[in-house]
């Protein structure tokens, strides 16, 4: 065989061109071997509300435990006093990738400190 | 032993002919979302198919036109490297890469952006340079694509055809675009995309005199040309269907609107055929 005209640049180009390909398809098959079927599976966690100069906000985290990316995730958050919803507040997440969190803060007039529970759920998604 | 400096210009103008080609797609936010939404196994193909993009197009008009399958294949791991290397870069300076995504986020969307640069990245160091390449390129061109003015080799139009639809379809294929144009056009709006993607491509090929035209096609009959049309369309059209169906565009849509997306895209992927089997070998 011919002898490669290679100087040393080319060469370390090659290596770490050969490393990053090579490390790609390794985490690739890893990720695809390891991953399920499972729908998407949306956790709501809130955190402690704030008030700010028009109102108040709750923060809330979107976490996706399923192999599935969820589109479009719709969000609502309820005050709740005596039985009775008293504010409601909407909002939607554009992309949750499988294993990823995404972070919102859903908006009132209404203190969510003084009701007696504050509600959050996923009303639904798409399929991306 | 080529010269160092050399070899950096080279990989200069192989990173431009990166960011050049695949720019556009580095910009487009279904690309992004692809890249964490595509199955796994589905990147490991995309990755595949690509390589084999490169090695196809590195044999056939790559600048190292003396090379033997090795250096082919040195060479294409070089340039995906690099296109991986430039889509981390420039998604990070994007902020579309950030480190408290899941190490699966980024690695789909690099490995998503990355093959498209890698292709700009092969094309560029071909074909944007002056003329500084291993010598002896004309003779052993010839030879390779098929011996001067007659019977180019058919294989070889094939890949650099499929390279060149796919190069030029892919900036187009991800967008929503697409789709909307497939299901909001009649039948016969559809028809005439058709037939005006194939007479685009015969006269790209045949009668505009862009450079390369004389060697590919000396004088054609007029079957000869319509011939060579309608497989420079059919070739196009593969192409379309298969990123089409990569990026997931067939998925629970009616066979009008999969055939629809397909001639819409490949009016794009014909002109990046024709115009690829002339200009990316047009030294």
């Amino acid at each position: 065989m011919k002898k490669l005209q290679k100087n040393r640049v080319e060469w370390i180009v090659f290596g770490v061109g050969l490393v990053l390909v090579v490390s790609i398809l390794a985490f690739l098959t890893y990720d695809a071997a390891s991953l399920g079927d499972a729908p998407p599976s949306i956790e709501v966690r809130m955190g402690a509300p704030s008030q700010v100069a028009h109102g108040f906000l709750v923060p809330v985290t979107l976490i996706n435990h399923g192999d599935q990316t969820a589109e479009g995730v719709a969000v609502e958050v309820v005050l709740e006093s005596g039985g009775a919803e008293k504010e409601r507040a909407e909002f939607t997440v554009a992309f949750l990738p499988r294993g990823s969190s995404r972070e919102g803060w859903a908006a009132f007039q209404n203190d969510p400190r003084t009701v007696e529970r504050v509600k959050a759920r996923v009303m639904g998604f798409e399929k991306p | 032993m080529r010269p160092i400096s050399k070899s950096l210009r080279e990989y200069g103008r192989g990173i431009i002919g990166g960011l050049l080609f695949s720019l556009p797609l580095l910009y487009t936010m279904e690309v992004w979302w692809a890249g964490f939404s595509a199955h796994p196994l589905h990147l490991i193909l995309y990755v595949i198919g690509t390589f084999a993009m490169l090695l196809g197009y590195n044999y056939f008009a790559g600048i190292r036109h003396d090379a033997n399958w090795l250096e082919v294949v040195i060479d294409s791991v070089e340039e995906m490297g690099l296109g991986v290397l430039i889509s981390a870069i420039v998604l990070y300076i994007l902020g579309r890469i950030t480190f408290d995504m899941t190490p699966q986020e980024m690695v789909g969307k690099i490995t998503i952006e990355g093959m498209t640069v890698a292709i700009g990245v092969s094309v560029g160091t071909a074909q944007l340079g002056s003329g500084d390449s291993d010598t002896g390129e004309g003779a052993s061109k010839r030879k390779r694509t098929g011996g001067g003015s007659k019977n180019v080799h058919f294989g070889g139009q094939f890949v650099i055809a499929l390279c060149g639809a796919v190069l030029f379809a892919a900036n187009v294929a991800p967008t929503e675009e697409i789709v909307v144009i497939a299901t909001e056009v009649s039948s016969w709006q559809l028809l005439a995309i058709a037939l005006i993607s194939i007479t685009l491509g015969s006269i790209i090929l045949y009668r505009l005199d862009f450079t390369g035209a004389q060697r590919l096609a000396p004088e054609p009959g007029a079957i000869g040309i319509i011939i060579g049309s309608v497989i420079n369309y059919a070739i196009a059209l593969v192409a379309s269907a298969l990123i089409l169906l990569f990026f997931g565009r067939f998925e629970g849509e009616a066979l009008i609107v999969c055939v629809g997306q397909t001639i819409v895209l490949g009016l794009a992927a014909t002109l990046g055929a024709s115009a690829g089997r002339l200009l990316l070998q047009s030294q």
